[in-house]
């Protein structure tokens, strides 16, 4: 990709770009698809409707100091984490609701689920609340949470510590995990679309899964750099995994990750990959560099289709919306973009 | 890797016991009309309490990397705190940790070499320990950590001087040397130092090292004390062959890592005109040329090792024996 100047990238035709004044933490589409939010390291989140990129984006101060992290909430709109130990919905039309204020430590990681599940993540807690901000249960962990995920039906939860992750049950009446040993420090987590896997990240620079049935453990090593984002694909059939100098993509099919090498796709300029986003309904992946490219390749024939080129800063956020019609994505130095990729 | 490397935030790491003047100093260094802001990392809420914009709390969370090497120890929390100011970057000129008076500082400053987001993102500006000139003997008799705080600090404030007379001072500046001969000292009464003697040092750049110079005395400046940690410092005149030198580090770092706490060297190769700096932390070195040696200047080879029961004639014969031929 180092000829970036003759190719034509799709940011051009097909996408809008703003410069939002500060380090994009992450991006979201609302559930229904119809807002999206990108999240600053000012505590602000910038709204806008898919459908009117070129309209007005909402600014709302969601948090004092940062977000830290950004989901599509439960029902309508984002829910957001930040530095003040808040939790908040920013709604479609960019007003900003305290869900919980959790005290002192910073809320660093949240997820949530359309049955109405919300979880946050504060220093060794997961606090789980309801669609209606109740606060259902506080699970504790023996350090702190790098991570965490529910899984495709919104039952169950996990979260990555220090020497492994722990499995919770969100309708348990007692709360006991499952806990999955590994030794070392491990942040970023994925369930598998079919529940079957957890993956987690490690400080190690790879990769660390369990089979849940029978507790099998993978391990997924080799990357120059620490993997800070993963994404199975659609059916699950690939984990997309950044922290390599391309996508690496491990086969979890016929009999895989186990004994199968990974697959790297759009590599060969020596620049990290540092955002990875699979298509939610076809098997390609979008991937974001430390130089600023982003691009979509597909998965089967290696195919790429470049989307935006280098220069706007390292890709620190990637997302689709739920048809994956449109792709959106932030960088580190404050630029956040918008590509319609729908069928003309 | 990009092609514009970015500015590295520098970061000071503030240690030393509770009630040594930890928290004072800090409290200095952030109302002091110098123009600069800091992004403050605390660990305890000491009474005093600290007056900043941007106060991030702690967990001093150590963990073992999973790589083999038993010392190497990092900083969980810090690498997660530091990712999370990056995103933050333009509200601060410099970040502050503070530890609390039982930490032991290797795992800090450790992070700031192993961790690959953290070496992209920050600097170790340098480690700054606050003792407390009356009571110091005292901490060194019963506590570990109280020796590891002196032995990788590269500026140490003795503090409380208002409490002790001028000999016993001495003694305890005597006491300090023997654990790390190249800090540099700084009296004060209340925490007083200089801003500008505290922050910007850039004391862990390999073009500093051995900027202050311990007294190389061929091996002769055996201290009396009682203290566990000891330094021993060595010098060669004949240039140092850089193969011998690196297979004589590696398996010294690789069996006696642990007890090694610090070591510095600058070599001279042969037929090079720059110097070659070495630094390590335990088990993990860093070393690259710097700049040239000064015209007519003696091309003296020096290493300097703290740490625990070093044995100071294997340490010398192993040194020169990293001499080429004579």
């Amino acid at each position: 990709m180092s000829e970036a100047d003759d190719i034509a990238f799709l940011l051009d035709s097909r996408g809008v770009t703003r410069d939002l004044g500060a380090f994009v933490v992450e991006a979201a589409f609302g559930r229904d698809g119809r807002s999206l939010h990108f999240a600053l390291g000012d505590g602000t989140v910038h709204g806008l409707l898919a459908a009117e990129p070129m309209g007005d984006w909402a600014r709302v101060g969601a948090h004092r100091g940062a977000v830290l992290a950004l989901c599509a909430d439960a029902a309508e709109g984002v829910l957001s984490g930040g530095d003040d130990g808040r939790l908040v919905q920013v709604t479609a039309a960019g007003e900003a609701r305290e869900v919980a204020a959790l005290g002192r430590k910073w809320v660093e990681h949240v997820a949530a689920h359309p049955a109405g599940v919300r979880l946050a993540a504060q220093g060794r807690q997961v606090h789980v609340l309801n669609g209606a901000g109740k606060l259902l249960k506080v699970l504790e962990h023996p350090s702190t949470v790098g991570g965490v995920a529910l899984d495709a039906k919104g039952k169950r939860i996990a979260a990555s510590h220090y020497n492994g992750a722990s499995i919770w049950y969100v309708a348990a009446s007692e709360d006991k995990p499952r806990r999955l040993e590994w030794k070392g420090s491990h942040h970023a987590i994925a369930f598998h679309p079919d529940g079957s896997h957890v993956v987690t990240a490690m400080q190690e620079m790879s990769l660390h899964g369990w089979r849940l049935a029978d507790g099998q453990h993978m391990r997924m090593s080799g990357y120059p750099a620490k993997t800070h984002s993963l994404s199975f694909s659609a059916k699950g059939r690939w984990l997309a995994t950044s922290g390599a100098d391309s996508v690496v993509l491990w086969p979890f099919f016929g009999g895989g990750p186990m004994g199968k090498a990974p697959t790297e796709i759009a590599g060969g300029d020596s620049v990290i990959c540092t955002r990875v986003a699979c298509h939610p309904q076809q098997e390609m992946v979008a991937a974001g560099f430390e130089d600023g490219l982003v691009l979509l390749a597909d998965i089967a024939s290696g195919r790429i289709l470049p989307v935006a080129p280098p220069g706007r800063g390292g890709i620190s956020a990637l997302a689709w919306n739920p048809t994956g019609s449109h792709l959106a994505f932030g960088t580190e130095s404050g630029t956040a973009g918008l590509v319609d990729l729908a069928k003309r | 890797m990009s092609d514009t490397p970015r500015e590295t935030v520098p970061v000071t790491v503030l240690t030393g016991y509770l009630g040594a003047g930890k928290t004072t100093l800090l409290n200095r260094i952030l109302t002091e009309n110098h123009g600069q802001k800091f992004a403050v990392v605390i660990n305890e809420f000491g009474e005093l309490g600290v007056d900043n914009d941007l106060v991030v709390d702690a967990d001093e969370e150590v963990f073992e990397m999973n790589n083999g090497c038993i010392c190497c120890t990092v900083r969980g929390d810090l690498i997660r705190i530091l990712a999370g100011l990056m995103k933050r970057r333009d509200r601060f000129d410099g970040i502050i940790v503070e530890t609390t008076g039982l930490a032991d500082p290797a795992p800090v400053a450790q992070t700031f070499f192993v961790d690959e987001d953290v070496k992209k993102a920050t600097r170790l500006d340098s480690i700054v320990t606050v003792v407390d000139a009356k009571h110091l003997a005292q901490r060194l008799n019963d506590s570990r950590e109280a020796e590891g705080q002196i032995a990788f600090a590269d500026l140490i404030l003795l503090n409380k001087m208002d409490l002790v007379s001028e000999a016993e001072a001495a003694v305890v500046e005597e006491k300090i040397r023997a654990i790390n001969p190249t800090v540099e000292v700084i009296r004060t009464t209340n925490s007083a130092a200089p801003i500008a003697s505290v922050i910007g040092r850039d004391a862990f750049s390999l073009e500093r090292i051995l900027a202050r110079e311990p007294d190389f005395l061929s091996g002769e400046d055996d201290h009396e004390h009682d203290s566990e940690v000891n330094s021993m410092s060595f010098e060669v005149s004949r240039p140092i062959d850089p193969e011998k030198f690196n297979a004589w580090m590696t398996e010294l770092l690789a069996n006696k890592g642990q007890d090694l706490l610090r070591t510095k060297g600058i070599l001279a190769y042969p037929g090079e005109d720059r110097r070659f700096a070495f630094q390590a932390v335990h088990m993990i070195a860093d070393g690259d040329y710097i700049s040239p040696w000064k015209p007519g200047q003696e091309r003296k080879s020096r290493i300097v090792f703290i740490g625990r029961d070093l044995n100071r004639p294997q340490l010398r014969r192993g040194f020169e024996a990293c001499q080429v031929e004579a």
